[in-house]
């Protein structure tokens, strides 16, 4: 027997064994992947038209002879996953961008500008401005859209009809006025749809009441503004608190309503009016789906005393990473990616029609609104003049910050506080706007 | 000295046989990397973390802050207000547990008639997972069409559908309630072990001594069921403090930070703002208030076990 076997094994020792044998084994783990220009171009979206982006790679890596390394993750829990991927450089080269991270991915170093690709930029031409500028931060671009939708106003006209109205309402006050009037007929306890909860969605909503108001959360330096009684936010929320708890046109409920419950309860045939993506359309006018289908109409968004018919757009857009930038092969691998589905593949806005066509998602690209199979499709179920002259009204958020995520959290709890009325207007605006200048001070 | 003892006293430091010894060892050693890689490394890093001013989303600044993190988070007023709300929330829970459990077990300490039927059924709300909890609570508290408003509008108890969750007054309450459903038959059980481990001649001893039901209950069963109600209080006092799947699923937070507690902001830091340094530094916080609230249950319940 060895002198080793006879020896004393100290605690401290076996410890230390441990400690290594551990350390070893995580020494063998594969950290921080980088690609290699003859690796395949890695590209993840969120798990959202599977299918369709399948079909449509399988399409580009047959044209181009590009392999291409598909993944994606739930959307709820993309943003944190790719922040993951991106500190522990996972290989990525190609993603889904939502334009509400486009500052804090482009300030981190994670995502490339790709205006030094005139392939690419040739598309602007074709594209909504609201769309695009969605797009750029600090004056360069970084990607190409494939979906872009806005916040639409609809109604249900059997509704309206029963209450004698003969047409939707144009202004914030017609939609009291109107809304009471329906109620009083009994036809709706609350009227208005209205979905104040706090996930991703609230922001929509409030852009798309604080826009139409004439109000902006923030001025075209950054500063809040929200707080401002007279460019603000107060006129939109004012309205809400009062359409919840004076005249009793929304449920109080709205703050625990998310935007899909939303669609339910309106396609239920529980309101009259209702905000919600303009996609939904699609859904709410299918008789299988909604037991309003067939009967819902999107009008323009209604006007505050001083406001427009302004709302609120957001958009997705394909990015390239700052890894595959600094390959040129990558790069120009990536760049291909990108236009086969953000700009045109074969000579056409393929990709956006096609999620068009099967999911019903929107888009930017204008030449599409006048596409005959496009107009065709959504003639069935809305009116596609409408569609297209609310989306010339569209506007970016202009929240979209690096602090964005975390000021969100705070001005969502601020304006439940209002509607709720565990804070006053000034007091709920008040606080939103002192967070949003402490995170800019901070960041 | 035994021999199993010197053998154990063998193993760290006083050698018997070096060979077994080695074997052991070496056999172990597996476990305990596996142990220090997965359990006691990250509650070590964690520690380490809480001391930077880590966000992954500015990864290129990395700051040591020492313990500026902790005293940024007792500056928050917000955490203080998340502090109430986590106090309220475990003192409804636990007591409504420890009664219903007390009750329910009381009950089943019977003979009767379906007993052993009960006692299955019983153990349906502890096998279902919390986030199949959360969403079916989600449904039954919905204010358009939730099982509740459905329930009680049937029963003329309300003539029109009630707002629950998004009422900032009952969603503490209502969030008790389901964490409530999940508790009790584990509660349950824990006590009924107890209570079947009294001996019958002490309740024939009260009985002779002229003791009523109640006295015998006051007298005999409640100091007797001492060891189950530490035992009871300590879970789930940790499992109320702690507890964060149905904040996440029925209302984030909300409305207006209603249920914005500990373990929520805990979340929101860490995996939102993605500021791990504030959020290693909040867990700590929690982990450590939460084992000075089991001390301290001990410490005044169980030394007189």
């Amino acid at each position: 027997m060895s002198d080793f076997s006879n020896r004393r094994i100290a605690r401290r020792d076996f410890l230390k064994m441990a400690a290594a044998t551990g350390l070893t084994g995580a020494a063998g783990m594969p950290w921080g992947n980088v690609a290699h220009a003859a690796d395949p171009l890695n590209f993840f979206t969120w798990s959202a038209a599977v299918d369709q982006v399948k079909s449509h790679l399988n399409a580009f890596e047959a044209k181009h002879g590009i392999k291409v390394s598909y993944n994606n993750a739930p959307w709820a829990q993309y943003r944190e996953t790719m922040i993951t991927k991106f500190v522990g450089r996972a290989p990525l080269d190609v993603l889904w961008v939502s334009d509400t991270w486009l500052p804090e991915w482009a300030d981190a170093g994670w995502i490339a500008p790709v205006d030094g690709f005139p392939e690419l930029m040739k598309y602007n031409a074709d594209v909504d401005d609201f769309s695009t500028k969605s797009m750029q931060y600090k004056g360069r671009q970084y990607g190409l859209t494939y979906y872009t939708d806005y916040m639409a106003f609809f109604y249900d006209e059997d509704k309206l009809k029963k209450a004698g109205i003969a047409a939707p309402p144009a202004t914030w006050e017609e939609v009291v006025a109107q809304s009471l009037k329906i109620k009083k007929a009994g036809l709706s306890e609350y009227p208005l749809m209205l979905s104040m909860a706090r996930e991703s969605w609230l922001i929509e909503f409030m852009s798309a009441l604080v826009f139409s108001h004439g109000g902006r959360f923030v001025d075209d330096a950054g500063n809040a503004v929200m707080q401002d009684p007279k460019q603000g936010a107060r006129a939109a929320l004012q309205w809400v608190v009062d359409a919840v708890n004076k005249h009793k046109i929304v449920s109080p409920a709205c703050v625990e309503i998310g935007e899909l419950n939303g669609l339910k309860s309106f396609s239920s045939g529980n309101h009259a009016f209702a905000l919600l993506g303009r996609y939904r359309i699609r859904t709410l006018n299918d008789p299988a789906q909604s037991q309003i289908g067939g009967r819902v109409r999107q009008a323009l968004m209604p006007a505050g005393p001083g406001g427009s018919h302004a709302t609120v757009g957001w958009m997705r857009f394909h990015g390239m990473t700052a890894q595959a930038a600094a390959d040129k092969t990558r790069a120009a691998n990536a760049a291909k990616l990108i236009e086969w589905f953000g700009g045109k593949a074969d000579g056409k806005y393929q990709f956006q029609k096609l999620l068009f066509m099967d999911v019903g998602s929107g888009f930017a690209t204008k030449p599409l609104f006048q596409d005959p199979e496009v107009r065709a499709a959504y003639q069935k179920y809305s009116d596609i003049a409408m569609f297209e002259k609310q989306q010339a009204l569209a506007r970016k958020k202009d929240v979209v910050s690096r602090w964005y995520g975390e000021w969100d959290e705070q001005n969502g709890s601020a304006w439940q506080s209002a509607i709720v009325g565990k804070a006053t207007i000034d007091e709920a605006l008040k606080k939103s706007a002192q967070s949003w200048n402490d995170l800019k001070k901070q960041s | 000295m035994s021999a199993r003892s010197t053998a154990l006293r063998g193993i760290f430091g006083h050698p018997v046989s070096g060979y077994d010894q080695r074997s052991g060892m070496l056999l172990l050693a597996p476990m305990m990397a596996v142990l220090l890689v997965v359990a006691v490394f990250p509650v070590v890093y964690s520690f380490w973390i809480s001391l930077f001013d880590l966000k992954l989303t500015r990864p290129h600044r990395v700051p040591f802050v020492g313990f500026d993190n902790y005293v940024k988070v007792f500056h928050d007023a917000l955490f203080w207000s998340s502090v109430g709300r986590t106090a309220m929330f475990t003192v409804m829970a636990v007591s409504a547990i420890m009664l219903i459990a007390l009750l329910m077990a009381l009950l089943l300490n019977e003979q009767f008639r379906g007993r052993r039927f009960l006692s299955a059924m019983l153990l349906v709300p502890w096998a279902i997972p919390y986030v199949a909890n959360g969403l079916m609570w989600k449904w039954i508290y919905d204010s358009g069409y939730g099982a509740l408003n459905g329930l009680l509008y049937q029963l003329d108890f309300i003539d029109k559908y009630m707002v629950w969750l998004g009422d900032t007054r009952k969603t503490l309450p209502l969030i008790a309630n389901a964490f409530v459903w999940k508790e009790v038959p584990l509660a349950t059980i824990l006590l009924l072990v107890t209570m079947k481990s009294i001996p019958a001649d002490l309740y024939s001893a009260a009985k002779v001594d002229g003791a009523d039901v109640w006295r015998r209950f006051f007298h005999v069963t409640l100091p007797a069921l001492r060891p189950g109600f530490t035992l009871v209080m300590i879970y789930e006092t940790m499992m109320a403090v702690r507890h964060f799947d149905l904040f996440f699923i029925l209302t984030e937070g909300g409305p207006a930070e209603a249920s914005h507690v500990v373990a929520w902001e805990v979340y929101v830091e860490s995996f939102r703002r993605l500021s791990f340094g504030t959020g290693s530094a909040l867990a700590y916080i929690m982990a450590l208030v939460t084992f000075l609230l089991a001390f301290s249950i001990i410490r005044t319940m169980g030394r007189k076990l």
